[in-house]
C-alpha cells in the first residue's frame, strides 16, 4: 500500500477509511466481536451486524397528522451538536421514518450538516464535537457507550457534496467496504448488485478494471452511491449530493433516489428547495436563530414535503420559501 | 429574538404579483361597473347603451387573457411555493371568475333590444334594482376580501348571497304574476326570466371568487357538500368491502 492510497480521513471516504483494514485484521474484544461471524472455513461471505436491533420498535411520537406513518428508524429528542463552547444546532426533535426520504433544507449555517453527520457520528472525528440528548436508531442510543461507531458508519453510510471515489478500479471501490468487513467470496455479485442499483451497471459493466476517475462527476457520484450500498447500509444519508453536478446528472441521482427510497431510508441535506420538493417524502426546515448574541441553529418545521411547500406552518418557513430573509 | 427589517430576495418577482393584484382589481371593477350600467340600460331599454356594453366585454376578454398568460409565465419561471403559489393559482381562478362574469353582462345587454316594448311593472323594475345592488355588494365584498387577504370577510359572501338568491326566486313570482296583466310577449317574458339568473349567475361567481380567498388565506380547499357526501360513501364501500 503506498502513500497515496493511505486514506485516512473517515470524512473524505464516507466512513471508511483504508484504516480499519488494520484495525478489523485481528479479533477485538468487547465491540461485538466480529470473529464471532466466520463461517468454518474461517472465510467471511456475508456481513452480519454485530449490533442487535429491537424488531418491534414502537413509536413513542404522538401520533398526530405529521408523524403517523412507518417505523421510525432513526429518533432525534431533544438534540443540540457542540463544537467546543459553540452550540452548533439545538432542540431538534425529529423523527426518521424507514424507507422515506427525509430532506432537510435551510439556510447557510442552520445546522443541517451538522445534524446529518450527527446521524452517523461523523462528528466524532472533529475535535470537541458533541452531541447532547438523545439519537436512537432502531431504539438503540447511537451514542451508547458499548456501540462501535465503525459499525454505526457501515450501517448508516454516507454519500458527500463533491464525489470522492478511491483512487483505484470501479470495481475495487464498491467491493472495499466488503472487503474490509472481511467478505472474501461473492464479492462479484455485491459489485454487481451495488452497480446495478446505483444505475450505473449499464454504463461500467465493461470496464470494471478501469480507474474510478475515469468516470464522469455524475458517474462518480453513483459510484459512490453504490459504494455506500454495497455494505448493505440501512440509512444512506446525503449531503448536498447533487451540489457539484450539471443538471442531467442530478435528473439521474434524482431518480436514483426515488428508487432507492424502496430499499433505504435516505435523508438528504440540500440547498435546493426545488430538489427537496421534488424527491423527498417530508422535508425539514431549519434556521439561524440568533439571540444573545449567538447563532443556533434550530430546526423550525417538519412536515409533509407537499404541505410544506403550499402551506406551511411556521412564519419562517412561509419567509424562507418565498425569498424573504430576515 | 429581536425584529429586524425582512429583505426581499425575490422582489421582482413579488412585485409581479403585486401588478397582477392590481389587474384584478381593476377586471372586477370593470364588472361591478358593467352590472350597474346595464342594468340602468335595461330599466330604460337604451339599445344604444346597451351595444357599447357588448363592445366593452371585448376589453375585458383581452385583459383577462393577457393576465392569464402573465400568471402562466410568472409559474413557470417562477417556481411559487407557498403563499405565493396560493396566490397565483386564486388569481388563474378569479380571471376565470371574472371574465365569466363579464359575459353576464353582455347576455344582459344582448337581451335589451330583444324587450322593446315590453312594460315592466313597477314591481319588476325594483326587484331588479335590488338584484343589481345585492350583485354589486357580493362582487365587491368578494373583491375587497381578496385585496385584504381577509378570510372572515370572504366566508360571510355565501350568506349575502342567501339574499341575492331570495331576490332571483322573488323576481320570478313577480314576473309569473305579471304575465297576464303586463304588456309583452311570450319571448320577452322568457328573457327576463333569464335575465333574472345572470343577476343570480353574477353572485354565485363572486361566492366562487370568495370561497378561493379563503383558500389563498388559509390553504385549506374550500369544502364541496357533493364531494363530502362521495367521500363519505366512499369510505363506507372500503368498510363493507374490508
Amino acid at each position: 500500500m503506498t502513500d497515496a492510497d493511505r486514506v485516512t480521513t473517515d470524512e473524505r471516504t464516507g466512513g471508511m477509511s483504508m484504516a480499519d483494514e488494520r484495525a478489523t485484521a485481528g479479533p477485538r474484544v468487547g465491540e461485538g466481536a466480529e470473529d464471532r461471524h466466520r463461517d468454518q472455513t474461517g472465510e467471511r461471505d456475508h456481513i452480519t451486524p454485530s449490533i442487535e436491533l429491537k424488531t418491534d420498535f414502537a413509536s413513542t411520537h404522538t401520533e398526530d397528522e405529521a408523524t403517523a406513518g412507518a417505523a421510525i428508524v432513526l429518533d432525534v429528542r431533544d438534540v443540540a451538536v457542540y463544537y467546543g463552547d459553540f452550540r452548533a444546532v439545538a432542540g431538534v426533535n425529529l423523527p426518521i421514518r424507514m424507507n422515506e426520504v427525509t430532506g432537510m433544507i435551510g439556510p447557510s449555517g442552520c445546522g443541517k450538516s451538522t445534524m446529518l453527520r450527527a446521524f452517523n457520528r461523523m462528528n466524532d472525528l472533529i475535535l470537541g464535537a458533541r452531541v447532547e440528548g438523545l439519537i436512537s436508531y432502531h431504539g438503540i442510543d447511537l451514542y451508547g457507550p458499548d456501540v462501535d461507531p465503525v459499525e454505526v458508519r457501515r450501517r448508516i453510510g454516507m454519500v458527500f457534496q463533491k464525489p470522492n471515489p478511491f483512487p483505484k478500479s470501479i470495481y475495487d471501490n464498491v467491493a472495499y467496504g466488503p472487503r474490509i468487513a472481511g467478505q472474501r467470496k461473492g464479492l462479484e455479485e455485491v459489485v454487481e448488485r451495488s452497480l446495478r442499483s446505483a444505475a450505473l451497471w449499464d454504463e461500467v459493466k465493461d470496464r470494471l478494471k478501469d480507474s474510478a476517475l475515469s468516470l464522469s462527476g455524475g458517474q462518480q457520484q453513483r459510484l459512490c452511491i453504490a459504494r455506500a450500498i454495497a455494505i448493505e447500509p440501512d440509512v444512506v444519508l446525503m449531503d448536498e449530493p447533487c451540489s457539484a453536478l450539471d443538471p442531467i446528472a442530478t435528473n439521474a441521482i434524482e431518480e436514483l433516489i426515488r428508487q432507492l427510497r424502496e430499499d433505504y431510508t435516505i435523508v438528504i441535506v440540500t440547498h435546493n428547495m426545488q430538489q427537496a420538493a421534488r424527491i423527498s417524502d417530508r422535508t425539514a426546515f431549519f434556521t439561524t436563530n440568533v439571540s444573545g448574541g449567538k447563532r443556533t441553529g434550530e430546526l423550525v418545521e417538519f412536515d409533509y414535503t407537499d404541505k410544506l411547500f403550499t402551506n406551511p406552518g411556521d412564519k419562517r418557513t412561509e419567509d424562507y420559501l418565498t425569498g424573504r430573509f430576515g | 429574538m429581536e425584529p429586524h427589517a425582512m429583505t426581499d430576495s425575490r422582489s421582482d418577482f413579488h412585485e409581479e404579483l403585486e401588478r397582477l393584484k392590481s389587474d384584478m382589481v381593476r377586471m372586477a371593477a370593470a364588472v361591478t361597473e358593467g352590472v350597474a350600467r346595464v342594468t340602468e340600460a335595461l330599466l330604460r331599454q337604451d339599445v344604444a347603451e346597451a351595444d357599447q356594453i357588448v363592445a366593452a366585454d371585448d376589453e375585458l376578454d383581452l385583459l383577462a387573457l393577457e393576465t392569464e398568460e402573465r400568471m402562466i409565465e410568472v409559474i413557470a419561471l417562477q417556481a411559487p411555493v407557498a403563499s405565493d403559489l396560493r396566490k397565483v393559482l386564486v388569481d388563474l381562478r378569479m380571471v376565470m371568475e371574472v371574465e365569466r362574469s363579464g359575459d353576464l353582462v353582455t347576455n344582459i345587454a344582448k337581451a335589451i333590444p330583444r324587450l322593446q316594448g315590453a312594460e315592466l311593472s313597477p314591481q319588476l323594475r325594483g326587484l331588479i334594482d335590488q338584484m343589481r345592488e345585492e350583485a354589486v355588494k357580493l362582487f365587491r365584498k368578494a373583491i375587497d376580501a381578496y385585496v385584504e387577504g381577509d378570510a372572515g370577510l370572504a366566508a360571510t359572501v355565501d350568506e349575502f348571497d342567501d339574499r341575492l338568491d331570495a331576490l332571483h326566486v322573488e323576481y320570478l313570482d313577480a314576473l309569473f304574476a305579471s304575465f297576464g296583466t303586463s304588456q309583452m310577449t311570450p319571448q320577452q317574458g322568457f328573457q327576463l326570466a333569464v335575465i333574472g339568473r345572470f343577476y343570480e349567475r353574477i353572485g354565485d361567481h363572486a361566492v366562487n371568487i370568495s370561497e378561493r380567498v379563503q383558500y389563498m388565506v388559509t390553504g385549506s380547499l374550500p369544502a364541496h357538500a357533493g364531494a363530502e357526501r362521495a367521500r363519505a360513501r366512499r369510505i363506507a364501500e372500503e368498510q363493507a368491502r374490508s
